[in-house]
């Protein structure tokens, strides 16, 4: 097992780490992309928010590869995949009543969008 | 909590400070450690929070959260059995009595 030393401790706090993942994934969107959060309900673990799925929204920009917390979460391998940050739009999530200026920027993974 | 509605207003408080109690300082310095050792993945832990049944997550504070996925995640991993959390909580709630 690994040991953290105390010493060691404040720094890397300070720092942090990353979970960027070295490997070559091309993704399957670019920026300005339009697309639609899959309607899926896992029994497990998953970062795709509920209120999201179905929604339609635009990639903002692509953050590179990343793990999949929804194979991660049990065991089940790191499904090394791109991540971007998708733009929704306030009214597109909350309906007519929400602001018209507002829009939600949140991190996606590849498995949880379709092409619109 | 997603835009749902009923939750009340956020009390934001002035100066918050970074931990609220002391124990709250052991906890996050203890997940740290075991996290930087490699016993769980931050995966692994955000899904034991979600299985805290929802009528005890929404009553009980973020690291109350933290040391209830802590302890199920711990048993999980074998660095401890429920019996060993079971004379632990005893000698608190002793201590505490």
């Amino acid at each position: 097992m690994r040991v953290l030393k105390a010493d060691d401790a404040v720094s890397l706090f300070m720092t942090g780490g990353s979970a960027r993942i070295d490997a070559d994934v091309p993704p399957k969107f670019k920026a300005g992309d339009d697309v639609v959060a899959r309607n899926i309900n896992p029994t497990g673990h998953t970062r795709l928010p509920r209120y999201l799925r179905g929604k339609r929204g635009t990639i903002h920009k692509v953050h590179g590869v990343f793990g999949l917390p929804d194979t991660m979460a049990h065991g089940q391998g790191e499904t090394p995949q791109n991540v971007y940050s998708v733009r929704f739009t306030a009214q597109e999530v909350w309906g007519a009543t929400a602001s018209a200026h507002d829009s939600l920027y949140i991190d996606l993974w590849d498995d949880y969008l379709d092409p619109v | 909590m997603g835009g749902m509605h009923g939750m009340g207003p956020i009390d934001a408080e002035t100066d918050e400070p970074i931990f609220h109690a002391d124990w709250e300082r052991r906890m996050f310095a203890l997940w740290m450690a075991a996290f930087a050792c490699g016993i769980y993945d931050d995966n692994e832990f955000r899904h034991a929070i979600e299985r805290i049944a929802p009528a005890d997550y929404l009553t009980t504070s973020y690291y109350e959260h933290w040391l209830i996925a802590m302890e199920r995640v711990m048993v999980k991993k074998g660095q401890f059995d429920g019996a060993d959390l079971q004379a632990a909580w005893g000698q608190v709630n002793k201590g505490a009595a």
